[in-house]
């Protein structure tokens, strides 16, 4: 893989990786799609399991509720895959929105359920102490990230990005946490632990600095 | 924060069949062809925007749902949420939308005759997806009305209670817009959109009249909307998305400062 | 009309605001990123820039040029000092002045590089003027738009994928961080220069009543296609601390670069757009709109500069400002338009709280190459009359 490139907006010198993007069933998948191809990238959207191992890079994206989520993960056989991909190969990957929540160990939206447990966490609804704060969280916000973090390199604040969800991914451990954000409360909006990426917010919709975010995971 | 949202409405052009484009309208009326949908919609995401909604104002008409490959093509180019409407009558009409990049679907005369539609679809896609665009005009006797198919019919409802009713029915948001001030520049609505969005609790969006940055200022202090859309404002005058966030940022409001 | 108490612009300047001393954000904005930038270190960038492009294609770079003090620098920079070798692309507005004619001939004479020079279709232009001086007060559309995609079109046919432009804009894009340098792109273009008009919108605006391929000099490139020759479209300015008072003398001494006395403008300023000889009813457009032109804007930078006191800049203003251009005559017969019109149009899209008083129209004086200023291709009246029929029904004004 290149390391070296000439860093232009819109311009990349041809980076030698493929990426992946999930489909399950749940997800934006065209718009991921569009992102990352606009950035100059090689990806397709699968829904194939056995092809994940084909890829350098998976993206799994999420729009709807947890229970449905991995419930599709589950029935698409994509489970078992992932996690070899993911835990054993240590293959990079990025969750977005809901794509991120069901990673967690527990997720709490309609009742209780189980999702990937790559991370110790569980996803909540959000409560704001103001009640004037609505949920859904649906719009832009500033957050405030660990600069330090590959995902966050390359940006100018304030980093506004967009946001779409009523639940968030508190975690026990608070190292894997790299970005939050307040929405009546303080939520997690981005996740890190080794290969293992996740998003609250929606870098294919957030405009220029989502584009650099997905950029950094992409060239990780 | 709060949202500045172009408004992009769509139509065949006179000059070419073929060919969709955008126009302004002044009280729905007198149609200026304006652009390309295309074309506009990466400018705008250039001047950052926060969001930006399509009308297709030739769907009903043609009884067709919305043009989706525009919308497609829309899609490969700008990353920034955005809804599409026009001549929305269905379930699959969603799908088709949503499928092709759209994040939100605005539905105007369908879910008035068909109130469950709002229902049915926020069940499917999530109420974050289901916008509901309510026209509405003033009447000579000062009392305010809903219009549906474009503004053509007018019905006995007034725009509160419409808005109230689509809130119940799952609504995620609304979209007002004042015929009788389209294009106009004469200023939103105020003292409308701010019972509107002190009655309901889901966010409102605001348009027609915009013709001084002050106007959004306005709508936002005064009404507390959560987003005021434009069509006119931006394509036909010497203004400018960056300017007129300047503008409302300098008014003390809480928006997207990132340009 | 409220006016900053340290300079002299007004509220109708474009995202002003006032502190509660009056004083304008732009002269309290302390331009922090010039000051730490590490110019050694931009100068090491810029080595490396140019060593990945030197020699690979039948020129280095290509070079955008218009013939005023930021590309003639650049010009003299890039080829005398920097010892490249490049094309020079200048797309021709139609509203060249002599001393400017003058002054591109004594410089490539003197500096030596191929020069491509392309002038649009003329009744293009004219409908374009009238068209954008219609929808958005501002008649230079065909030029923003011609000056920004031409040179990057060349730039795709010729394959010259480094291509140089000048002073960079003040604004960093939130795409790059602050050290990373200015892309002179589609996004910039969009924003900023083509006030927001494609050459596909302009199309759509001017009824389809033109061949599309009219417009091709005025669309820019796609990005794949641009992407495929790998090109870097950067800002000299970017690279090297940008000193216009520096510059100007430096081109005069070695090119013989000459500046001009332009409309309404007092001799101080004589290095500032010189090129165009419609540039004094640009200037009066905008004092119709706004209420205040050059002068003001010219003076403003000199106080924060502290090379004027307030005082001096007010007077000079009162001096020079408000005065209708001879110009303007020359405009009312390339566009086809009476006066009437011209200024039912330009009222059209005054910026509130300023009123124009057409009652106190003071004219003008006239400079030495007035008459040189060509006024050949006269618009046909019913041509632009049917154009302004289209906008005057549809427009709310």
């Amino acid at each position: 893989m290149q390391k070296n490139k000439l860093k232009n907006g819109h311009q990349q010198i041809k980076i030698n990786m493929n990426a992946a993007i999930i489909d399950y069933g749940m997800g934006n998948l065209t718009s991921v799609n569009n992102a990352i191809e606009y950035l100059g990238f090689d990806c397709e959207i699968i829904d194939n399991p056995d092809l994940m191992s084909k890829f350098d890079k998976l993206i799994l994206p999420g729009v709807g509720a947890f229970e449905g989520c991995i419930n599709n993960l589950k029935t698409k056989n994509f489970v078992k895959n992932l996690n070899e991909e993911v835990l054993t190969k240590k293959k990079p990957i990025l969750g977005i929105c809901l794509g991120m929540q069901v990673m967690a160990k527990k997720g709490f939206e309609g009742g209780e359920f189980e999702g990937l447990g790559w991370f110790d966490a569980s996803v909540v609804k959000i409560r704001p102490q103001d009640d004037t704060i609505k949920v859904p969280n649906i719009g832009w916000n500033k957050i405030d990230y660990n600069k330090e973090n590959i995902l966050f390199q390359n940006l100018k604040d304030p980093v506004e990005v967009y946001f779409v969800h009523s639940y968030h991914m508190d975690c026990f451990d608070q190292k894997n946490i790299i970005a939050t954000s307040i929405h009546g409360q303080k939520i997690t909006v981005a996740v890190n632990k080794e290969n293992i990426y996740g998003t609250q917010f929606h870098p294919e919709k957030s405009q220029d600095l989502g584009l650099q975010i997905l950029e950094n995971f992409l060239t990780v | 924060m709060k949202r500045i949202i172009p408004k992009l409405l769509l139509k065949n052009s006179t000059f070419d069949p073929n060919q969709m484009v955008l126009v302004n309208t002044n009280k729905f009326d007198n149609v200026k062809e304006i652009g390309e949908p295309v074309s506009q919609a990466k400018i705008y995401q250039s001047q950052v925007v926060d969001e930006l909604i399509f009308l297709d104002l030739d769907a009903r008409k043609f009884s067709r749902p919305p043009n989706f490959k525009i919308i497609r093509n829309a899609s490969e180019e700008i990353f920034m949420p955005f809804c599409v409407g026009g001549g929305v009558n269905s379930i699959d009409d969603f799908s088709l939308l949503l499928n092709n990049g759209a994040d939100k679907v605005s539905i105007n005369t369908a879910a008035f005759l068909n109130p469950k539609l709002i229902k049915e679809s926020a069940d499917i896609f999530g109420s974050q997806c289901v916008v509901v665009s309510i026209d509405y005009s003033l009447d000579l006797n000062g009392n305010y009305f809903v219009y549906i198919e474009g503004g053509k019919t007018k019905t006995s409802k007034s725009p509160l209670d419409w808005a109230l009713e689509s809130e119940k029915n799952g609504a995620g948001e609304i979209l007002l817009t004042s015929i009788d001030r389209d294009g106009t520049g004469n200023g939103i609505d105020i003292e409308l959109t701010k019972k509107i969005v002190d009655s309901v609790s889901i966010p409102v969006i605001t348009s027609g009249g915009c013709g001084l940055s002050s106007h959004f200022s306005d709508a936002f202090l005064k009404c507390n909307v959560s987003g005021v859309s434009a069509g006119t404002f931006f394509s036909m005058r010497d203004q400018n998305p960056i300017q007129t966030r300047s503008h409302i940022k300098n008014a003390g409001i809480k928006i997207r400062t990132k340009t | 009309m409220k006016k900053c108490t340290s300079c002299v612009l007004p509220e109708t300047h474009e995202t002003i605001a006032f502190d509660n001393k009056g004083v304008c954000n732009i002269c309290t904005q302390v331009s922090v990123q010039k000051e730490n930038v590490d110019w050694v270190q931009k100068r090491k960038d810029l080595d490396v820039l140019i060593s990945q492009y030197k020699g690979k294609h039948d020129y280095d770079c290509l070079i955008p040029y218009s013939g005023g003090k930021d590309s003639t620098w650049n010009v003299y920079y890039l080829i005398k000092v920097l010892k490249l070798k490049a094309l020079v692309v200048r797309f021709n507005h139609g509203f060249m002045r002599p001393n400017l004619n003058d002054n591109t001939t004594r410089v490539f004479r003197e500096l030596g590089a191929d020069f491509h020079d392309f002038s649009p279709n003329w009744k293009i232009t004219q409908k374009l003027m009238l068209q954008s001086f219609l929808d958005k007060g501002d008649f230079c559309w065909h030029c923003h738009s011609g000056i920004f995609s031409y040179p990057m079109q060349v730039a795709v046919k010729f394959n010259i994928p480094l291509i140089f432009w000048g002073e960079p804009s003040a604004e960093y894009t939130a795409y790059y961080s602050y050290d990373q340098p200015e892309e002179v792109d589609e996004k910039r273009f969009n924003r900023f220069i083509n006030l927001g008009i494609s050459a596909d919108d302009m199309y759509v605006r001017l009824g389809g009543k033109v061949d599309k391929r009219d417009l091709s000099p005025y669309q820019y490139p796609k990005l794949k296609d641009l992407r495929r020759i790998n090109y870097r479209s950067v800002c000299l300015g970017s690279y090297i601390p940008w000193d216009v008072k520096k510059q100007s003398k430096i081109i005069a001494k070695e090119l013989g670069w000459k500046g001009d006395r332009v409309e309404n403008v007092p001799e101080e300023y004589s290095y500032e757009k010189i090129e165009c000889y419609m540039q004094g009813v640009r200037d009066w457009i905008k004092y119709i709109k706004r209420g205040y032109t050059r002068p003001s804007h010219l003076t403003s930078i000199d106080i924060r500069n502290n090379r004027l006191t307030r005082k001096e800049a007010v007077s000079i203003v009162k001096k020079y400002e408000g005065k209708e251009p001879p110009s303007l005559e020359i405009f009312l017969e390339l566009v086809g338009i009476s006066k009437e019109k011209f200024y039912q149009i330009s009222l059209s899209h005054t910026v509130s709280p300023w009123k124009f008083d057409m009652n106190s129209i003071e004219k003008g004086e006239k400079l030495k190459d007035f008459d040189k200023w060509s006024r050949e291709g006269k618009m046909d009246k019913k041509d632009a009359e049917e154009q302004i029929k289209k906008w005057s029904s549809t427009n709310k004004n």
